[in-house]
């Protein structure tokens, strides 16, 4: 879970389902998949709600460092 | 001594002359662009125009130059507008360039096809080369000019989709000389920050003129070689940038690009809570299709009545039950009657049955007498009766022939 990007997480999730719906799999691995899936699905609606909305204004030093500096309209 | 004048006096007096010649202090001039070099530090531009047997040093100022809609480049046909002065340290005159433009039909927008077929063939704007946008940003990077109306259109879009997503603009101009240099430099910057998902780089609208830092080759190659999804909103309908097409994803305005970089927080909150609840129901489905599975295979009858499992089995054992007591029945009268039999046999030859009609067993040492060879005279003898012993002495010995059997 700690390498999962939420585009990634989203195909994966979409993938659990069509798995779900083939009906292919036994209960077991069915199981085993639903809880991926619900694992998953907490990760995307935590990051959903990560970002603090913050308006930032990002320039370059002149000795080549960045510098982010808070930005007023 | 002669009469002389100093060098500065000759200069002085041939540019007197030539700035007051009308003709040489307006006029076009169509050649070809040779050794053309903008000096970073000056802003200014230096170039010779020539066409097949002959040449002219050219120099452009910054801020004529700022004005160029186009990339000059050596070999160049252009058609420019200046007046001839003296360069007094060098003792040269030169052409001052006050606007320049391409040459040919259309000029403009003949370089801009020549430059697109070149960038085309090169592969900046091949579509295989071109990344997803991630469907969650957390951060937007935005390369724009700070005091655009594009960057207001931008920051309203995405705090009405997402307001929790974070922008971070690296400011450009967006027209004139230092602009297309800009635009790459914030699209590099960025990419050295790192931590934007997606960058936008565009302004509002404008004459192809103004755009013109859109179409520029440093801008494409700067789009093109940036790790980070770029999405390209420049605000023209018609035509289209030589930065949309090296871009990730074209927009045709700011706004629009704003809205193809974030998605709309509800729907993909949505989105989400669709997939959850299916996976929810799915999983149901998956437990219940065995619960009935189950429940139909409880159903038959042999779960309910197990006992009719055993019921033929018994009925069996009872039969096979019966048939082993008639037969041992049977086999035991068998054996009862024939032991009847033989004890009746075996009474008609029992010695004792004889010994009550009256004979006599004579034995002697527990060997039967059968015949008188096996006595001698005065042998003493054993004689069993029925009820008695007795011994007896032979006296003497005689052989008699009774019947023949």
């Amino acid at each position: 879970m700690e390498n999962i990007d939420f585009d990634s997480a989203l195909d994966r999730l979409e993938d659990i389902v069509e798995q779900l719906e083939s009906g292919q799999l036994t209960l077991e691995a069915s199981l085993a998949i639903f809880e991926e899936g619900v694992r998953l699905s907490l990760y995307c609606q935590k990051e959903l709600k990560k970002t603090d909305g913050k308006v930032q204004r990002l320039l370059k030093k002149l000795n080549g460092e960045l510098e982010l500096i808070d930005w007023e309209a | 001594m002669q009469d002389y004048i100093t060098v500065g006096m000759l200069n002085s007096y041939i540019t007197r002359l030539l700035n007051h010649d009308a003709k040489l202090q307006d006029f076009w001039l169509k050649g070809e662009l040779a050794g053309f070099r903008l000096y970073q530090q000056s802003g200014h531009s230096y170039f010779t125009l020539k066409d097949e047997d002959a040449a002219v040093s050219c120099v452009m100022f910054k801020s004529k130059g700022q004005k160029l809609a186009f990339k000059p480049e050596d070999g160049m046909e252009v058609l420019l507008r200046g007046y001839v002065s003296v360069f007094a340290r060098q003792g040269k005159y030169q052409v001052y360039v006050e606007e320049m433009q391409p040459y040919g039909t259309g000029g403009l927008f003949l370089y801009l096809e020549k430059l697109k077929a070149r960038l085309f063939s090169e592969g900046y704007f091949a579509l295989d080369k071109k990344k997803k946008i991630p469907r969650l940003v957390n951060r937007v990077g935005v390369v724009t000019s700070q005091d655009g109306a594009a960057l207001q259109d931008i920051l309203k879009v995405i705090k009405q989709r997402h307001p929790g997503v974070e922008v971070v603009i690296a400011h450009s101009s967006v027209q004139g000389s230092e602009a297309a240099r800009e635009l790459a430099q914030g699209i590099q910057i960025l990419n050295e920050y790192g931590e934007v998902d997606v960058i936008i780089v565009g302004r509002g609208g404008g004459s192809l003129e103004d755009l013109m830092a859109f179409n520029s080759e440093e801008l494409v190659h700067a789009v093109y070689h940036s790790h980070i999804p770029i999405i390209s909103g420049v605000g023209h309908e018609v035509d289209v940038s030589l930065c949309d097409l090296a871009a990730d994803l074209r927009a045709a305005t700011p706004t629009q690009a704003a809205q193809y970089a974030v998605p709309d927080y509800n729907v993909l909150h949505q989105d989400l809570a669709n997939i959850s609840d299916r996976i929810v129901r799915l999983m149901q489905r998956v437990i219940s299709n065995r619960e009935e599975r189950l429940d139909r295979s409880m159903m038959k009858k042999v779960w309910r009545e197990p006992g009719l499992l055993l019921h033929d089995k018994k009925e069996l054992l009872q039969e096979k039950e019966k048939r082993l007591g008639k037969a041992m029945g049977d086999r035991i009268k068998e054996a009862d009657h024939h032991l009847a039999l033989a004890a009746a046999g075996l009474d008609k030859l029992s010695p004792l049955k004889v010994m009550t009609r009256g004979y006599t067993i004579l034995s002697k040492d527990q060997r039967l007498i059968k015949d008188i060879s096996d006595v001698a005279i005065g042998d003493e003898l054993q004689a069993d009766l029925v009820k008695g012993q007795l011994r007896v002495v032979i006296k003497s010995k005689e052989k008699i022939r009774r019947w023949k059997i």
